[in-house]
């Protein structure tokens, strides 16, 4: 039983961190914003096993609340803001694809090196993916860096908000229900505060590269 | 008597600021604003006199603990002993009267600078500087004290269009925070190894510190308090900031925060570090005499009356501190009944100073409300045109000068009582460190009655010297009133040292080194230090001057009815007399000027304009003199180049770039991480 547990959070949890490194290697927003879902989606189904594994009956609340928020409301605010900035691609990232995913499989492997003291004092049966959700935060910091365009930025940002609720979920099967609901409007108008300034930089510099932010400086 | 009416009065006292401070803040009609945030504060520092009173007169502290606020340093602390209870009093005295006049003053302000801000930043400023005086642990005192600093540096930028307003804003907050550094590192080095912050904590590590340790921990705090309260060479921020504050914040800086600083020197020396050896004690009376010399010394060339009172400030500040050294030197040489007359003396000038300079800065702000200007040359003649304001600014000036009958005499007399007798003191060095301080004092009391000369007289003497000055207007009602409070408060302690002074000594009592029953130093209206051999009567001296002030008017009266004869003064034989051929302030000071040379470098530059045909026909002569700042520009010049040229140099990694700054933040977790990798395994 607990083996099957074990051996299904690694599974979606793989997935979660797969889903994050399409951010390193395609190009173009739908791409990302279609790669968030599905990470999404995964989120919601490791927040479930959990649920059931681990017989926490709040989690089932989480999932829900996951699947209606970053499944369905937030890709489509995306989905409406690349419609809107269409010629916005991520063309020329500051790290070139190749070099990126030799840096993310290094942040992995680093994140394996940080989990390991964590992984090896705990009892739980989700232990062994808690350094992929490590991982999954390393590289979605890494993405947040190394991208020139606020859009891009902006799904980075939520990617390592999923990896961070990752990591609470199988460190911690959750966090309280409170504490999540808060979390998750945290989320969302963290979001919403950042669609505002993208289109402020927008309006501004005509562009959605963040590099011309330093204009600002005097 | 009860606690918790105590209690009571310190809630009514911190409600009332916070009120004031939160009802300024509401968008009323100005004037409506001015009222209430003045009320406000007068309801706090009155509440905060109460307080005090209630423990100098039942003796024993009161103590407060609110864990649950500031739960991580040991919860909000509060604790109100003698020593800070005559603090606590000294920020209510001028307190109340500064924010009375300041509803007057603060008129002018309306549609040009914030009322709101001003008023909500005077009522923080008060309480916070009596959560100082009642502060019982570490992070309670360093909290009120920052921001006792951030309120009193926005109150000084109130005028925040003028240029040297702001650059006097720059120079008091890094002053300021180089203080708060210095500050904190004494106070962390009291800290116990196994935490907690509460001053009986720290009283108990400080015996256990070796010598050289807690001498570094005196040196910190004099610097970091001396920062604050003005000592030389840490003072240049006082006579740039003080001026540029509104004139009744300038009284409140000028008399009770510098005096705060007073108050952390003893706290940490007399109360946590307790009796210290015989250098602690020279060190201050060094400081305060250079601090006393260079302050009159630079208040006498100032021609702008507020920075001459701010100089003014550094000048007392010294006195107070060569009192205060005198004290600590006498606890470690086991001399607790000198100690004690010392330490009274250094408190009573304490206060008094709070009366006169607060007293001082509202008649020179009545001065720059009626003219608006501060140029002592630009002045002149105001004493008919603004009697009260003339009366008062007497009253202080004389006050500070050090004449009898009022306050400034009683305590310089005090202070000269306690120096003279250790003069043949036979322990090593005391003798020629006490020899140069009364030297010093006697100096300073003679320079700073010919300052006081020069501040009064120049002003308000003589003919206007600008239309400014000729079309001038007394003050409101309420700026008068508080200046004649505060001057009635000059004359009362003057008056009633017989029953100041006693209590002065009840203050410091039962602090290290001293005895818990202080012995009397007054006999019936009679002053009687111990050990000097000299007595002296306020009152009787009053009582006396008064005879013959009395014995010299009759005099004039029957010499008059012989021949009175009315005329112009003797003009020189010129044939008008035009306010341009009076003495100006810059005149008066140029004897000095020649004298301390060495000390001022004064720069001259005339020039002549002749007539093109014949150079005995002079048409205009300009004249420039300025003296040197040399402290400014020889010692901080450099720093201030060389701080600059280092913080160029960290600008490189602000380049701007949002994603440089997100590397910078993932390299830091990156690095937190492989470190705590590092350490664990």
């Amino acid at each position: 039983m607990d083996s099957l547990f074990a051996q299904l959070v690694v599974l979606e949890s793989s997935l979660a961190l797969i889903f994050g490194l399409v951010l390193l290697w395609r190009r173009g927003v739908p791409a990302y914003v279609n790669a968030f879902t599905w990470q999404s989606i995964v989120l919601a189904l490791v927040a479930a096993t959990v649920a059931w594994f681990g017989r926490q009956r709040e989690l089932y609340v989480v999932a829900a609340l996951l699947v209606l928020l970053k499944v369905i409301a937030i890709p489509r605010l995306l989905a409406r803001m690349e419609r809107r900035f269409a010629t916005e691609r991520e063309l020329a990232p500051y790290v070139n694809t190749a070099t990126s995913l030799v840096v993310a499989g290094l942040l992995v492997l680093f994140g394996y090196a940080v989990m390991r003291p964590v992984v090896a004092a705990s009892e739980l049966p989700t232990r062994a993916a808690m350094p992929l959700a490590m991982g999954l935060v390393l590289v979605s910091l890494f993405v947040v860096v190394s991208r020139k365009k606020a859009l891009t930025q902006v799904i980075g940002f939520l990617v390592l908000e999923n990896g961070i609720a990752l990591l609470a979920l199988l460190g911690a099967y959750g966090i309280p229900l409170i504490v999540e609901l808060g979390v998750f409007l945290d989320a969302l108008m963290g979001f919403l505060v950042m669609q505002i300034f993208v289109y402020r930089i927008h309006e501004t510099f005509e562009t959605l590269d963040v590099d011309q932010l330093d204009r600002l400086r005097h | 008597m009860t606690l918790e009416t105590t209690a009571c009065v310190l809630a009514y006292m911190v409600l009332a600021y916070l009120g004031g401070a939160v009802a300024a803040l509401l968008p009323l009609r100005p004037d409506l604003t001015r009222a209430l945030s003045a009320a406000a504060a007068i309801g706090g520092a009155v509440a905060g006199i109460v307080l005090a009173a209630r423990v100098l007169i039942g003796g024993a502290p009161f103590a407060l603990t609110v864990p649950a606020l500031l739960s991580v340093g040991g919860g909000l602390a509060l604790r109100l002993d003698t020593l800070g209870a005559f603090f606590l009093i000294l920020v209510g005295v001028v307190a109340a009267p500064a924010a009375l006049y300041g509803a007057g003053y603060s008129r002018a302000y309306t549609g040009r600078y914030s009322l709101r801000w001003l008023g909500a930043m005077l009522n923080l400023f008060l309480l916070t500087m009596s959560v100082v005086t009642l502060a019982d642990n570490v992070l309670t005192f360093v909290l009120a004290w920052e921001a006792m600093s951030l309120a009193s540096y926005f109150l000084v930028m109130t005028e925040h269009e003028r240029a040297d307003t702001v650059a006097a804003g720059g120079w008091y907050l890094a002053m300021t925070h180089v203080g708060l550094a210095l500050i904190l590192s004494a106070f962390l080095l009291l800290v116990p190894p196994s935490g907690g912050g509460s001053f009986a904590e720290l009283r108990g590590m400080a015996v256990t510190l070796s010598p050289s340790l807690r001498g570094v921990v005196f040196v910190l705090a004099v610097l970091g308090f001396g920062s604050k309260a003005g000592l030389v060479p840490l003072h240049v921020w006082l006579p740039r900031a003080h001026p540029a504050a509104p004139s009744h914040v300038s009284a409140l800086m000028s008399g009770v925060m510098v005096k705060l600083g007073v108050y952390g020197i003893l706290r940490v020396a007399l109360d946590l570090l307790g009796v210290g050896p015989a250098w602690w004690g020279a060190l201050l009376i060094g400081l305060g005499a250079a601090s006393a010399l260079v302050g009159v010394l630079y208040a006498l060339m100032e021609d702008d009356l507020k920075r001459l009172l701010a100089y003014s400030s550094v000048e007392n500040v010294g006195l107070i501190f060569i009192g205060v050294g005198a004290g600590l030197l006498f606890t470690s040489l086991r001399e607790p009944a000198a100690a004690a007359l010392a330490l009274a003396a250094a408190l009573y000038h304490a206060l008094n100073h709070a009366v006169f300079k607060g007293l001082l800065f509202l008649g020179a702000g009545a001065v720059a409300h009626a003219t608006g200007t501060r140029d002592m040359n630009r002045l002149g003649g105001l004493v008919r045109r603004l009697p009260w304001t003339a009366a008062c600014f007497l009253v202080g000036a004389l006050a500070i000068g050090g004449l009898p009958p009022f306050n400034g005499f009683v305590s310089e007399w005090l202070l000269f009582q306690s120096l003279l007798p250790a003069i043949g003191s036979s322990a090593p060095l005391v003798a020629p460190v006490m020899t140069l301080a009364v030297g010093a004092l006697a100096l300073t009391a003679g320079l700073a009655a010919a300052a006081f000369v020069k501040a009064f007289g120049i002003t308000f003497l003589a003919l206007p010297r600008s239309v400014e000055a000729r079309e001038a207007h007394e003050a409101t009602a309420t700026m008068r009133a508080s200046m004649v409070v505060l001057a009635a408060l000059c004359a009362l302690l003057g008056l009633g040292a017989a029953f100041v002074l006693p209590a002065l000594g009840g203050i410091v009592a039962g602090y290290a080194g001293l005895p818990r029953v202080v012995p009397p130093l007054t006999a019936g209206a009679l002053l009687l230090p111990p050990g000097g051999g000299a007595s002296m009567s306020p009152s009787l001296v009053a009582i006396g001057l008064l005879l013959a002030m009395g014995a010299a008017w009759v005099a004039v009266r029957v010499g008059a009815a012989r021949g009175l004869r009315v005329s112009d003064t003797w003009g020189c034989g010129r044939i008008g007399q035009t306010p341009r051929m009076e003495y100006t302030s810059t005149a008066y000071a140029e004897p000095l000027r020649r004298v301390f040379a060495e000390l001022y470098r004064p720069t001259e530059d005339l020039t002549i304009d002749v007539h093109p045909e014949s150079r005995y026909f002079v048409q205009s002569i300009a004249y420039r003199s300025e003296i040197v700042p040399w402290f400014e520009r020889y010692v901080y010049g450099p720093l201030v180049r060389r701080v600059a040229a280092v913080a160029g140099r960290t600008r490189a990694i602000q380049s701007g770039s949002a994603h440089a700054y997100l590397a910078y933040l993932v390299v830091a977790l990156l690095a937190l991480l492989a470190i705590s990798l590092a350490w664990s395994g």
